[in-house]
């Protein structure tokens, strides 16, 4: 398989979802966006995308550090907010983090991630309530797949533009669209202990892990077949029980059905529903 | 014969049928007033297209009350349009209507209702069983129902009945972000060609734009014309509605030229098939 395979022609996607942004929202009745924005790339091209779409007027993106977020987070964020010229906001999630974690002694790095996770995402909710704002989520391809990320954290959003890119993809958009440098080529890192990078903890690098998802779930190969297309069968093997074991993050919770209509069974509308 | 027809790449909105009735007054409005003859929207247009379990609220029929200011406009231009028909077996089908001279000609009901992937139509509606092959002011005409036109077998019989214009109402999904076209685009290229190189038909091919949750529908509505290739091609993801011409002496000319119709022998396919269905 040649790298090719993953390539997008930049302009159609940007394009594409910009207007997804721009309708998504429109239909639910909002013209307000709100972003988490961490110093990460996701965020970035999230951000960049929703302001072209919406206008910077309509963009609401808080940085929310905790007292273990790294400098470079800051700056990075603070070099999105300038280069998509909207106002720093920042709002330090510390005081409502150790207030809990002071009351739970001997809490594991993974339970901590997850908590700050999950205190971002009610941050930023309810600043969207504030800003009368549906919260614009920066998950993508590779992570949804493989599960790292955060349910109910990270994951909780109105919409999922980049949902669709894998790593590599979102990299190669926010190249096409000028996005600065250091933003770009810095490690990805979920950024939730000191030095923890993504391509550490899920083991492989995204140029790796994205072709073997491209192979595994856009291509429907076998992991005997992946393994044929140069790909270490014990990698591939892992990947594939990654993505089991994260399925249930990606649907809504089964309903133990009882009725003639049950919500998600057959009480069937499309999220834009308009009656 | 010379007429001009409309191709409507509109966005409804899904399920709001009382808005996507007045877009549809206005869009025939502003396709009438540029001199149109004939005004082509996309599939299930008058209803939106991922509606799930609203199918039952948007059904109607053809001649409801709803519908009356479009079929009023077609006293002055003739009218094809989307809508999910509430049929007389109460079976709700995703119908494109023909109106002209102020009366429902024509109602073609989707024959193949793509159900795999992200497509769900079979859970909501019925599946149509018949080609549409009727005559208009503007010759014979065929109508098919987005995945309908990929189905060349269908497309080629119609041909064989004599169609010469084939409209194309369409709600088909970006996908294939990878080429300098998408790959459904690609595809849409291809069934287009076939038709008008091969069968001699005018195509009017329109496709809507817009997003119903995830999916978005590219539009690149397109005229295909057996002499001169495609003559109307519209913009990607855009609403605009634009203007094609349709001279209908290009068909005996290109028949003439590319005499695939003259050499056709139906008694080899029928043959073929009885003799299969006897082995």
């Amino acid at each position: 398989m040649t790298p090719d395979t993953l390539a997008l022609n930049n302009e159609f996607v940007y394009d594409y979802l910009k207007r997804f942004v721009q309708e998504e929202l429109h239909t639910s009745g909002f013209t307000e966006a709100c972003i988490a924005l961490s110093g990460g790339l996701d965020s970035a091209l999230v951000l960049k995308l929703a302001v072209d779409a919406l206008g910077a007027d309509h963009v609401h993106a808080i940085f929310l550090p905790y007292k273990a977020s790294s400098a470079e987070s800051k700056r990075d964020a603070h070099t999105m907010f300038e280069f998509c010229g909207i106002p720093w906001q920042e709002l330090d999630i510390s005081g409502m983090a150790d207030a809990y974690l002071a009351l739970q002694p001997g809490i594991d790095r993974l339970r901590t991630g997850n908590l700050l996770a999950r205190l971002r995402m009610a941050v930023i909710f309810d600043q969207s309530k504030k800003e009368n704002a549906l919260v614009v989520g920066t998950s993508n391809k590779s992570e949804l797949l493989v599960g790292y990320s955060t349910w109910y954290g990270d994951m909780a959003c109105a919409l999922m533009p980049i949902g669709d890119l894998y790593k590599t993809q979102v990299r190669s958009l926010a190249r096409h669209l000028g996005l600065p440098q250091q933003v770009i080529a810095k490690l990805p890192s979920a950024d939730l202990w000191t030095g923890q990078t993504d391509e550490g903890e899920i083991g492989v690098s995204y140029e790796t892990l994205d072709q073997v998802l491209f192979l595994l779930v856009d291509q429907r190969c076998s992991s005997a077949e992946v393994n044929s297309e140069g790909f270490e069968l014990d990698l591939v093997q892992r990947v594939e029980r990654k993505i089991l074991t994260s399925q249930f993050k990606r649907v809504p919770p089964p309903i133990a059905k009882l009725s003639q209509r049950t919500v998600g069974i057959d009480f069937l509308y499309p999220r834009d529903w308009r009656k | 014969m010379t007429y001009t027809v409309a191709l409507a790449q509109v966005n409804p909105a899904c399920g709001d049928l009382e808005y996507n009735v007045k877009m549809h007054v206005a869009q025939t409005e502003q396709a009438c007033e540029a001199g149109a003859d004939l005004i082509v929207f996309p599939e299930l247009s008058l209803s939106g297209y991922l509606l799930k379990d609203q199918t039952l609220d948007v059904m109607r029929r053809a001649d409801c009350p709803e519908f009356a200011g479009l079929r009023e406009l077609s006293r002055h231009i003739a009218i094809c349009a989307g809508f999910v028909e509430e049929g007389e077996d109460g079976i709700p089908y995703n119908s494109a209507f023909f109106m002209d001279a102020g009366e429902v000609c024509h109602v073609h009901r989707k024959m193949y209702l793509p159900t795999h992937g992200m497509f769900e139509e079979l859970k909501f509606l019925g599946r149509g069983k018949e080609l549409s092959v009727f005559d208009t002011r503007f010759g014979r005409t065929g109508i098919v129902i987005c995945r309908d036109l990929f189905h060349p077998l269908e497309v080629s019989t119609m041909a064989a009945l004599g169609v010469e214009l084939l409209l194309a109402p369409s709600a088909m999904p970006a996908r294939g972000f990878g080429g300098e076209e998408l790959a459904i685009e690609q595809t849409v290229s291809l069934a287009l060609g076939s038709a008008s190189t091969f069968l001699g038909m005018f195509v009017v091919y329109v496709n809507r734009v817009g997003f119903d949750d995830g999916l978005g529908f590219y539009g690149g509505s397109a005229l295909s014309d057996p002499v001169g290739g495609i003559t109307v091609s519209a913009p990607r993801f855009e609403a605009v509605q634009l203007l094609g011409t349709i001279d209908t002496s290009h068909i005996a000319r290109h028949r003439y030229q590319l005499p695939i119709r003259r050499e056709e022998d139906l008694a080899i396919v029928r043959h073929a098939l009885e003799t299969r269905r006897n082995s």
